[in-house]
């Protein structure tokens, strides 16, 4: 059967990187698995379960990063979520004491950020707002609850946490109007 | 000594040299048109004219005066398009909701559909032809976002590209950035080939979209239609059932065929890192084909099954067991409608392994189960299925979803399938188009486990029947070939190199 060549020769990196992401993948699930193993065997604090969400926040950033909403909003967004959920972990399992402050203002800091990323490109980015609005919206949840039952000095980082939030959720509404209505119903069909 | 600076003028700075004063005038107000009929940003507005540009100068290089080209890329084509914000957005279909759920890098739902010109592709007016085409077909000119509960299709305002055909056909596309395509456009000598992700349309969808593109690239080169009419008027407005859910119409019926068989026998090589290994091509005659057909008494679509089954037996080393194919079927020949959205369910014609000996031992037993498992009875059952299925899933986020479709799509797969056969039919297109055409080809995306996926298109006097390989053993291509062979059946094989794993 004489076959004959009517394609281009597709070029070298799409196979390295297709080569690089299957090279990388044992070592992490090894890593991953063998950390936990090695905590459980000599005992102590939970220190694997830290190591085990950083490799999954390499993992997911770079060299398997989202297929669907991979842009500027989606990506910060989602750095900020994964290191608030680390330093939960640290707090937590590792060095107690800090995360209440800490974590507060990773998130407003995020989402000052973020606006500045959203407002300064605003006809792009208004199609990406759904995570930015989900963090926006958790923050200020986060604010009221935290505020409500944290009686400590500490409290500053929530109530400006809140307040960003707040500013950020009004200045979506106020500038995109009937735009960020057919937004959120859009995200939430479920047809 | 002063250097003297030399002025170094783009080769439309040179066009508009030879141009006289009337025309530079038309010229002039031409562009004004063009800025009234775009909204689009800065940069891809500079785009848009730049394709405008370089359309020109491919006009003069045809030999078309200046009028003329003006006249065949007149604003009108460009219709309100790029002149409104986007406000349409589309929940994906039935069909479609598995599809961003089940991807993973490098493994994404993608299939092709080509067409062979008899010259060389002109790039600067096959960009024009996708321009003009792209919004009477609103639902392809969207991003893929992500909802709270399930993915959507939201409206891209942007100019889309063509590019020219330089990996391996059916990779994935990268549907994440802001606004990015969830189709290519793309070129390669006489070829033009568009790739759909399957989330925006089926084969026959993606066959009505190649079709109006090659019209309307056919139209800039200078080919009148002789009956106006006879394809749609890509400057009329788009009908909503062009873009409808078609899922919702089916019978009610008060049993819903599910989707879980036992598994079927692979073929035995192993598959390959790279998806697909290769694209192979088998051009045949219709005519022979049909006549090879009608010697076995079946239909094209039986006789070709049983030679996958003869084939994919001689390409196993397992010696239990059933292999089944799977058959696409397209649900508009039972619910008439004009959607461009997906529409088609699927069947599995099964066989034990000892019983795939000859083609006319097992064509009846084909057959029969084509005719029960195709009909509209059981495609109505599927249907049903699948709308229960999507109705219990709606309210459950999609970061719960997603992850647990993944690893049931991972898990099960396509693994109840050994092939599958997606048959297109005859594609027509009106005089004297089918003129400067010479043939078409359909390939199929990736499979996870099934090591072949076949396709058959035809067009004028060639069937096309397309191999999307995914394993380096050639044994099931090689079988295939010596069996429509042996039918009297003549073959120009074409394809792709096979890829670097």
């Amino acid at each position: 059967m004489k076959i004959n060549i009517t394609y281009p020769q597709p070029g070298k990196e799409q196979a390295l990187r297709r080569h690089f992401i299957a090279a990388l993948r044992w070592p992490f699930l090894f890593a991953a698995f063998i950390c936990p193993v090695i905590n459980a065997v000599v005992g102590g604090k939970a220190w694997s379960a830290v190591v085990v969400w950083s490799l999954w926040m390499v993992w997911s950033g770079a060299v398997s990063p989202s297929l669907v909403e991979y842009n500027r909003i989606s990506q910060s967004i989602k750095s900020i979520v994964n290191a608030c959920v680390l330093l939960i972990l640290i707090d937590w399992l590792l060095a107690p004491g800090w995360a209440m402050e800490t974590v507060p203002i990773v998130c407003f800091s995020g989402l000052a950020a973020s606006g500045v990323l959203f407002f300064t490109d605003l006809q792009r980015q208004k199609q990406n707002m759904f995570p930015m609005m989900l963090l926006t919206v958790g923050s200020l949840l986060g604010s009221v609850i935290g505020l409500s039952v944290w009686h400590e000095e500490t409290r500053w980082a929530m109530a400006v946490m809140g307040a960003v939030a707040f500013s950020l959720l009004v200045g979506c509404v106020a500038t995109l109007g009937p735009d960020f209505l057919r937004d959120v119903k859009k995200r939430f069909h479920t047809k | 000594m002063k250097q003297k600076k030399k002025i170094s003028m783009s080769p439309y700075d040179l066009y508009l040299h030879t141009l006289s004063t009337p025309e530079l005038t038309a010229l002039s107000s031409f562009w004004e048109e063009v800025d009234s009929h775009c909204t689009l940003s800065k940069k891809e507005k500079l785009r848009l004219r730049a394709d405008y540009e370089s359309a020109l100068l491919a006009f003069a290089a045809l030999g078309v005066p200046v009028g003329a080209a003006l006249a065949r890329m007149g604003v009108r084509h460009l219709g309100g398009f790029y002149a409104r914000p986007a406000v349409l957005w589309y929940p994906l279909d039935d069909a479609a909701k598995i599809y961003p759920l089940s991807m993973k890098q490098g493994q994404m739902a993608v299939f092709r559909l080509s067409v062979y010109f008899k010259e060389d592709v002109v790039p600067a007016l096959l960009q024009m032809a996708l321009t003009f085409t792209i919004k009477r077909f609103p639902s392809f000119a969207t991003t893929v976002k992500k909802g709270f509960f399930w993915h959507y299709l939201d409206t891209a305002k942007r100019r889309f590209v063509i590019e020219p055909d330089t990996g391996y056909p059916c990779r994935p596309l990268k549907v994440g950035r802001s606004g990015s395509q969830s189709f290519r456009v793309m070129y390669f000598h006489k070829r033009v080939s568009v790739e759909f992700f399957h989330i925006l349309t089926d084969g026959t969808g993606g066959m009505v979209f190649l079709k109006a593109l090659t019209t309307e690239y056919l139209r800039l080169l200078g080919v009148e239609l002789a009956e106006p009419g006879s394809v749609p008027d890509l400057d009329a407005v788009s009908d909503a059932e062009e873009t409808a859910n078609e899922f919702d119409r089916a019978d009610q019926t008060e049993k819903s065929a599910g989707f879980m068989e036992k598994s079927a026998l692979q073929m035995s090589g192993s598959l390959s890192r790279a998806r697909p290994y290769r694209v192979l091509h088998f051009k045949m005659d219709s005519d022979a084909l049909k006549a090879a057909a009608k010697g076995k008494s079946s239909t094209v679509t039986s006789y070709l099954l049983s030679q996958l089954f003869l084939a994919g037996r001689y390409a196993t080393d397992e010696l239990q067991g059933e292999m089944s194919i799977q058959v696409p079927v397209n649900m508009r020949k039972f619910y008439p409608s004009k959607t461009v959205r997906n529409f088609a369910m699927y069947c599995g014609v099964r066989l034990p392994l000892q019983r795939i000996t000859k083609a006319e031992d097992i064509l009846p037993e084909i057959s029969r189960q084509l005719e029960e498992k195709a009909s509209r009875q059981a495609m109505s059952e599927m249907m049903n299925a699948t709308r229960k299925m999507v109705g219990a899933l709606r309210f459950i986020p999609l970061f719960i979803k997603a992850p647990a479709a993944r690893m049931v799509y991972g898990f099960l797969g396509d693994k109840i399938f050994s092939n599958t056969l997606s048959n297109l039919g005859v594609v027509q297109l009106p005089a004297p188009l089918d003129g400067y055409i010479d043939s078409m080809d359909f390939v199929l995306g990736t499979a996870l486990t099934n090591r072949a996926g076949c396709s058959l298109v035809t067009f004028g006097h060639t069937a096309t029947l397309s191999i999307a390989k995914m394993t380096a053993d050639p044994s099931f291509e090689e079988r295939l070939y010596d069996l429509l062979q042996a039918d009297g059946i003549d073959i120009t094989v074409e394809g792709s190199a096979p890829c670097e794993d």
